[in-house]
């Protein structure tokens, strides 16, 4: 192994392990995805909801933002006394952090929804639940979708160290390579994949907010 | 007062919601499902190919998952999982470690006298069953390059004692400040004292003492990179080590409730050698293949041990 350069070995090594690699891929995904679904559930409503009692604002993000600050390490190990060891641990942690870049982007869109469009959807006599559902949502969609991208990148970066708590995933490969004689390869084959997956659910949530954003939007009819 | 209802009822959806994510598994990744087994594992080589063995006969014996809990970091932290419920199965434990660190006896030289007394141990303190030896033991030993033997003229760990205040060791995170077979009881029965110490993960201490940043190091003996750096291993002419008979242990809890898992570690008694684990650890730790592609292809190529119950 040792004649091959760092290149070649990456080479071999995916295509020995190559299946093992893509479960670790899918498994890092699936990790992030949830707490930031989960995130999502929640962070939205609170976002809506401070944005309709603006008073409560500082507290609930100041809330969100001493969250953030916790080191993503000390954050694991505190949720796993109470989580123990596992997958559930790191999703808590994903959660955690993905809680205020959506609760921020989602108040910041609902406020900068402009008062007269509201106005006139009030003329037009649509009840309080209309106006969210028609006009402020669709209006600050895109903003919204910019905070859960950022979430989602964040989430992908904190699960691949949950593999210290034992969930798995790319972190593991990560690790390993660490252990191993001439693991450069090894910390590659777990860091590319990582990096890859983070710039490409990067993009593709790029490409909804563009698609979400009311000012490129054409007028239909 | 509006204010104060809403906030009530948003508190009920999230303790809900935190209430779901605790209770239930996620679809792909398993979770606490009923059907699920969980085994824990370290990070050390030997540890993970043992694991994924464990993992590929459970499941191609029964009809049971298995998540594995990787990378735990020493072997009281993977108890402790086991005693909390985070794990029930431990893939490799070795039974000198456990007499002296967990069960916090004295060290004792007798393999068979060690094996018996931890298994009581394990059952009475724990509810956890120890099985038999896999058929190989881990050990520590020291080591140094045959170039530093020559030039010293050693053999055995005594012959390293002229030369120990000017020696730099390096050595694995626990060794320091284990009791019984760590290095204060290691001071008392050589006679020695070494002039730096450096604990790290234990994978690198063999290429340290191959690079020459190390005099001697105090590795796992059934690492596959003895064989390939070519190192030797220093008599431990005191029987200063005790043996480290390497064997799977599971919760009582768990056997009773999945009682065909009893029979499958049990297939695995005597089945990897020393030799054989070194085979494996050395595919894993220099020639770039995972764990889990080692353990199967072992697996497969014996069939899952078939036709030979004990």
């Amino acid at each position: 192994m040792k004649n091959l350069n760092l290149l070649d070995q990456l080479i071999y090594y995916f295509s020995h392990n190559g299946l093992y690699v893509l479960n670790q891929f899918n498994r890092t995904f699936l990790i992030a995805i949830y707490g930031v679904i989960f995130a999502a559930v929640i962070g939205i409503p609170i976002g809506i909801w401070t944005a309709k009692y603006r008073k409560l604002s500082p507290i609930v993000i100041g809330i969100a933002n001493v969250i953030q600050t916790v080191p993503s390490l000390a954050m694991l190990s505190i949720i796993m006394l109470g989580l123990g060891l596992g997958v559930n641990t790191v999703i808590m942690t994903v959660f955690l952090y993905a809680l205020l870049p959506i609760i921020k982007n989602t108040y910041t869109g609902m406020v900068n929804v402009d008062p007269d469009v509201l106005d006139s959807g009030k003329g037009m006599g649509m009840t309080t639940f209309q106006l969210l559902y028609l006009v402020e949502l669709p209006l600050s969609l895109s903003v919204i979708m910019a905070g859960i991208r950022n979430a989602l990148v964040l989430g992908i970066g904190i699960t691949a160290i949950g593999s210290f708590v034992g969930a798995g995933g790319l972190g593991d490969i990560i690790i390993r390579g660490s252990n191993a004689t001439n693991g450069g390869a090894i910390i590659l084959a777990g860091a590319l994949p990582t990096a890859l997956m983070a710039i490409i659910s990067d993009a593709v949530l790029a490409f909804f907010e563009k698609k979400f954003d009311p000012s490129k939007k054409k007028a239909t009819k | 007062m509006k204010i104060s209802k809403r906030f009530f009822k948003f508190l009920i959806v999230c303790a809900g919601m935190i209430l779901l994510l605790t209770g239930c598994g996620f679809p792909g990744l398993g979770g606490n499902q009923k059907e699920t087994v969980k085994v824990a594992s370290m990070t050390t080589t030997e540890q993970q190919i043992m694991t994924y063995m464990v993992k590929g006969m459970i499941e191609h014996y029964s009809n049971l998952n298995v998540e594995i809990v990787n990378n735990l970091g020493s072997a009281s932290v993977s108890l402790n999982a086991m005693k909390r419920g985070d794990a029930d199965i431990s893939a490799v434990r070795y039974n000198g470690t456990d007499l002296t660190t967990v069960l916090g006896n004295n060290a004792e030289k007798d393999p068979t006298v060690v094996a018996k007394k931890v298994k009581q141990e394990f059952k009475d303190r724990f509810h956890m069953t120890y099985f038999k030896s896999y058929g190989f033991a881990d050990t520590y030993a020291f080591m140094v390059t045959q170039k530093y033997a020559k030039e010293h003229n050693l053999q055995t760990i005594s012959d390293l004692k002229k030369i120990a205040p000017e020696m730099t060791v390096g050595i694995d995170q626990s060794w320091l400040n284990r009791k019984g077979d760590g290095y204060s009881g290691f001071k008392k029965e050589y006679q020695m004292d070494f002039g730096k110490i450096y604990p790290m993960q234990i994978g690198l201490v063999y290429d340290a003492l191959q690079a020459g940043k190390m005099d001697s190091v105090l590795g796992y003996s059934t690492d596959g990179r003895i064989g390939s750096y070519d190192l030797k291993i220093l008599k431990d002419d005191r029987q200063f080590f005790p043996p480290y008979d390497a064997s799977p242990v599971a919760t009582d809890a768990i056997l009773k409730k999945h009682p065909e898992l009893r029979p499958i570690l049990n297939r695995m008694v005597g089945k990897i050698s020393l030799k054989t684990i070194q085979k494996l650890n050395y595919r894993v730790d220099d020639n770039l293949e995972e764990p889990q592609a080692v353990a199967n292809e072992y697996l497969k190529a014996h069939d899952y041990f078939k036709g030979s119950d004990s």
